[in-house]
C-alpha cells in the first residue's frame, strides 16, 4: 500500500525539509518504518529505547481512526494521510 | 435587555448578521469559567469582558512572574508578584464595568473540578499542562458542559470546541498524557489561539456559524498555516463513551 506521511513543520529537520514523505506499508507499523528507512533520525524522534512510540504522539489515519503506542497495527489503505501528531500543552 | 450604554459600546458586533440586540443580550446572560489567567487565559477574558460576556469566571492559582510577561498580556510588569486572579479581576474591571468577574485564586484538582464548573454555559480550557485539561474535559462531559480547548507550543497552536454527547472530547483525541514540561513559546501564538477560543465561545453563545466540533484546528506559526484534522468520536472513549449514542453526530 502506498500512503503519505504529514508531519508537523518542527519535524522537517529530520525529514530532509519534506512535510509530506510517501511511504509503503500495509498498517501504521510499517508506514512509519518506512519512513524511519529513509529517514533513519526519526527513529529516535517517534520511537523509544524499548521500541516504544512515544507518548508525545498520536497517529492520525484520514477518517479520523488514531493510532498510538499500544495500536500501531491499525490498517492503511492506499492514499491514505497520516498525520504525526506531537501532543502540545502549552498555555 | 440592554442598557442604552450597552447598545452603544456593543454597537459594531450587533450589527453582526445573527448576532443582533437578541444575540448580545444572550451573551449578557451567559456564564463562563475561564481555566488559567496565563498566555491563553488573557486573550480570551479581555475578549470575552470586551464582548459583554455576563459572567466570568476565571480560575489560577499563580503568581505573576517576570517570564510571564512575553505572553500573558493581561498582566503587567507592575503586577509582578500578584496573584494572576487579582491582576486580572483589576484590569477586566476596568476595560468592562457592565460584566460580573468572579476571581477564584485555586488549583483544579479532583476534589474541587465539579464546584467550579457546575452550573456555567460553557468552559475555557487556558491551562498549561494536560493533566488539568483532561480533568476539565472529564468535568465538561460529565455536566455536559461545551468545552474550549486550545494548546499552544512555540509557534504551534491547537483549538477544538467539545459539544459532551455530541463530539468528539479531548480523550477522543489524544489517549495518552505525556509528562508536564517547559515548554517554549512565542507570545503570539497563545494570542492566535486565545481569540479563536473566544471566537468559540461568542458563537456558542449566540448559535451563529459552525464550531470547531470533531476537528482540531492546527496552527502553524512558522509558515503561515491553518489546517484542520478530522477527530471522530470513540465509541468506548473512556470519558464520553457512555454518553447517549443518539447524540453522535
Amino acid at each position: 500500500m502506498s500512503a503519505e506521511v504529514k508531519v508537523a513543520s518542527y519535524l522537517t529537520q529530520y525529514t530532509g525539509g519534506k512535510e509530506i514523505i510517501k511511504v509503503e506499508g500495509k498498517s501504521v507499523r510499517e508506514c512509519l518504518l518506512d519512513l524511519i528507512k529513509q529517514f533513519p533520525d526519526m527513529e529516535k524522534i517517534l520511537f523509544d529505547d524499548k521500541n516504544i512510540l512515544r507518548a508525545f504522539f498520536n497517529i492520525f489515519i484520514t477518517g479520523g481512526d488514531v493510532a498510538f503506542a499500544d495500536k500501531l497495527d491499525v490498517p492503511v489503505k492506499t492514499g491514505d494521510i497520516l498525520t504525526i501528531l506531537y501532543i502540545i500543552g502549552g498555555g | 435587555m440592554l442598557t442604552p450604554e450597552e447598545k452603544q459600546r456593543y454597537d459594531r458586533q450587533i450589527m453582526i448578521p445573527g448576532i443582533g440586540k437578541a444575540g448580545q443580550s444572550k451573551l449578557k446572560k451567559a456564564r463562563v469559567v475561564i481555566a488559567g489567567s496565563g498566555g491563553l487565559g488573557s486573550p480570551i477574558s479581555l475578549y470575552l469582558t470586551a464582548a459583554g460576556l455576563g459572567t466570568l469566571r476565571i480560575i489560577d492559582n499563580d503568581k505573576v512572574e517576570l517570564s510571564n510577561l512575553n505572553r500573558q498580556i493581561l498582566h503587567w510588569d507592575k503586577d509582578i508578584g500578584k496573584f494572576k486572579t487579582d491582576s486580572a479581576d483589576k484590569k477586566l474591571r476596568d476595560l468592562n464595568k457592565n460584566i460580573t468577574v468572579e476571581t477564584i485564586n485555586t488549583t483544579i484538582d479532583e476534589s474541587n473540578v465539579s464546584e467550579l464548573l457546575s452550573g456555567f454555559d460553557v468552559i475555557v480550557d487556558a491551562m498549561d499542562n494536560l493533566p488539568t485539561r483532561f480533568l476539565l474535559n472529564r468535568a465538561a462531559v460529565e455536566h455536559r458542559i461545551p468545552f474550549v480547548h486550545g494548546a499552544v507550543s512555540g509557534l504551534e497552536g491547537r483549538a477544538m470546541t467539545v459539544i459532551p454527547g455530541k463530539s468528539a472530547c479531548l480523550q477522543c483525541l489524544y489517549h495518552t498524557i505525556p509528562p508536564i514540561s517547559k515548554f517554549p513559546v512565542l507570545g503570539a501564538t497563545p494570542g492566535v489561539i486565545g481569540c479563536i477560543q473566544a471566537t468559540e465561545v461568542i458563537k456558542y453563545i449566540t448559535g451563529i456559524g459552525s464550531l470547531l466540533t470533531n476537528r482540531l484546528l492546527i496552527y502553524d506559526g512558522l509558515n503561515m498555516k491553518f489546517t484542520e484534522l478530522q477527530v471522530v468520536r470513540i465509541k468506548n472513549c473512556e470519558c464520553c463513551g457512555n454518553l447517549n449514542i443518539e447524540d453522535k453526530t
